[in-house]
C-alpha cells in the first residue's frame, strides 16, 4: 500500500509539473480513476478524534496511531500545493493543482463521495506552529474548492497534521513532506 | 436521397453550425486557473499578497486595483470567471437537459457516472443540447 501511495504521489507531481502538456492531458482521467476506488466502503473516520490526537502528538508523530493509520487504507491522491511563506495564500503557480482537484470532484464518478483534505508540513520550524498552519492551509484549500469551484461544502473536510506524518520519515525536513493529501471518505450521506 | 439533396443537407448543417449561438466551449477548471496564474500571477503577487483564491478574494482584489493591473490580466480575469460559471452551469443542468436521452438510451442504468458513460456511447446524443451540455461540463 505504501509503495502505491508513493507512486501515486510521484505520478501526480509529474503530471502537475508545468510545461508537461502530454502529462497534463492525462491528469484529469487519472485523478478521477485514482480517487474512485472505494474498497468495501470507508471505515468510520472521526475527524474530531484525529484532530485531538494530532494536537496531543505535536512533535511526536501520528504515523503509529491506529486512527491515523485508517486513513492510509483509503483511496487517495497526494499533490504538492505551494503557499506563500508562513501564509495561507496559495501560490498562483499552484492554482492549476487546485483547479485539477475541482475538475475531478465535479466528475460524475466522484460527485457522490466526500473527501478529506489533509495538510502536511516538513519538520522545519516549531511543531505546534506547523500543526496550526497546516490546518489553516487545509481550510484554505477547502474554501477555494467550495467557493471558487462550487463544490458542496458537505463533501469537504479539512485537517492539518503539521509535521506529524512525514512521507519520508528518515528525512523529516525534506520538501517532499510538504504536501496535500486528498482522501475519499466514502458516500455523502 | 439525391446527390443534390445531400449536398444541400450538408450545406444546411454547416450553415447551422456556423451560425449557431456564438459561444466558446468551456475549458477545464485547471486550465482556467492556470491561465489566471499565467496572466495575473505577477499582479496577484504585487497587489494581493497574502490573499487566497477562495471566496472571491483574488477577484475582488484585482478588481479593486484595476487601474494598476495589466490589461491582459483584467481581460483574462473576466474570461476565466465566465468560463468557470459556464462550466458549473452546464454541470448543474446536465440531469434536466439530458433527461429524455437518459430515458431513451440508458433506462435502468444506475449512478451518475454510469449514466454519463452510457450517454457518451449513444452517438445521437452528440447532436442535441444534451451533447453540448456534456461537452461544456467537461465530461467527454
Amino acid at each position: 500500500m505504501k509503495s502505491f501511495r508513493l507512486a501515486t504521489m510521484f505520478t501526480a507531481g509529474l503530471l502537475l509539473a508545468p510545461g508537461h502538456p502530454f502529462a497534463q492531458e492525462l491528469s484529469g482521467q487519472q485523478v478521477v480513476r485514482t480517487l474512485d476506488r472505494l474498497q468495501g466502503g470507508a471505515p468510520g473516520i472521526d475527524l474530531a478524534l484525529l484532530m485531538e490526537e494530532a494536537a496531543a502528538s505535536a512533535g511526536k508523530g501520528v504515523a503509529a496511531l491506529p486512527d491515523w493509520q485508517k486513513l492510509s487504507k483509503l483511496s487517495q491522491l497526494m499533490v504538492e500545493i505551494d503557499f506563500e511563506n508562513d501564509s495561507i495564500a496559495i501560490e498562483p503557480k499552484s492554482y492549476r493543482t487546485v483547479g485539477m482537484i475541482a475538475d475531478a470532484l465535479h466528475h460524475p464518478n466522484l460527485r457522490r463521495y466526500k473527501f478529506l483534505v489533509v495538510g502536511h508540513t516538513s519538520s522545519t520550524g516549531d511543531a505546534k506552529h506547523n500543526l496550526d498552519l497546516s490546518q489553516k492551509r487545509a481550510n484554505a484549500i477547502t474554501e477555494a474548492l467550495s467557493t471558487t469551484f462550487a463544490i458542496a461544502p458537505d463533501r469537504l473536510f479539512a485537517i492539518g497534521v503539521g509535521e506529524e506524518w512525514p512521507v519520508d520519515p528518515s528525512n523529516p525536513q525534506a520538501a517532499d513532506n510538504r504536501r496535500v493529501q486528498l482522501v475519499n471518505l466514502g458516500l455523502v450521506k | 436521397m439525391s446527390t443534390r439533396t445531400r449536398l444541400l443537407g450538408g450545406a444546411l448543417v454547416a450553415f447551422l453550425a456556423l451560425t449557431g449561438p456564438a459561444r466558446a466551449d468551456t475549458i477545464s477548471f485547471a486550465d482556467a486557473v492556470s491561465t489566471l496564474a499565467n496572466d495575473c500571477g505577477s499582479d496577484i503577487k504585487k497587489f494581493c499578497k497574502g490573499l487566497n483564491l477562495g471566496s472571491g478574494r483574488i477577484q475582488n482584489c484585482l478588481e479593486a486595483h484595476a487601474a494598476k493591473v495589466s490589461p491582459t490580466c483584467t481581460s483574462t480575469l473576466a474570461s476565466v470567471t465566465t468560463s468557470i460559471e459556464q462550466r458549473l452551469a452546464a454541470q448543474s443542468s446536465f440531469t434536466a437537459i439530458c433527461k429524455h436521452y437518459v430515458a431513451q438510451f440508458c433506462s435502468g442504468v444506475v449512478g451518475e457516472g454510469n449514466i454519463l458513460s452510457c450517454l457518451n456511447k449513444a452517438t445521437r446524443v452528440n447532436e442535441g443540447q444534451c451533447g453540448q451540455a456534456i461537452t461544456d461540463a467537461g465530461w467527454r
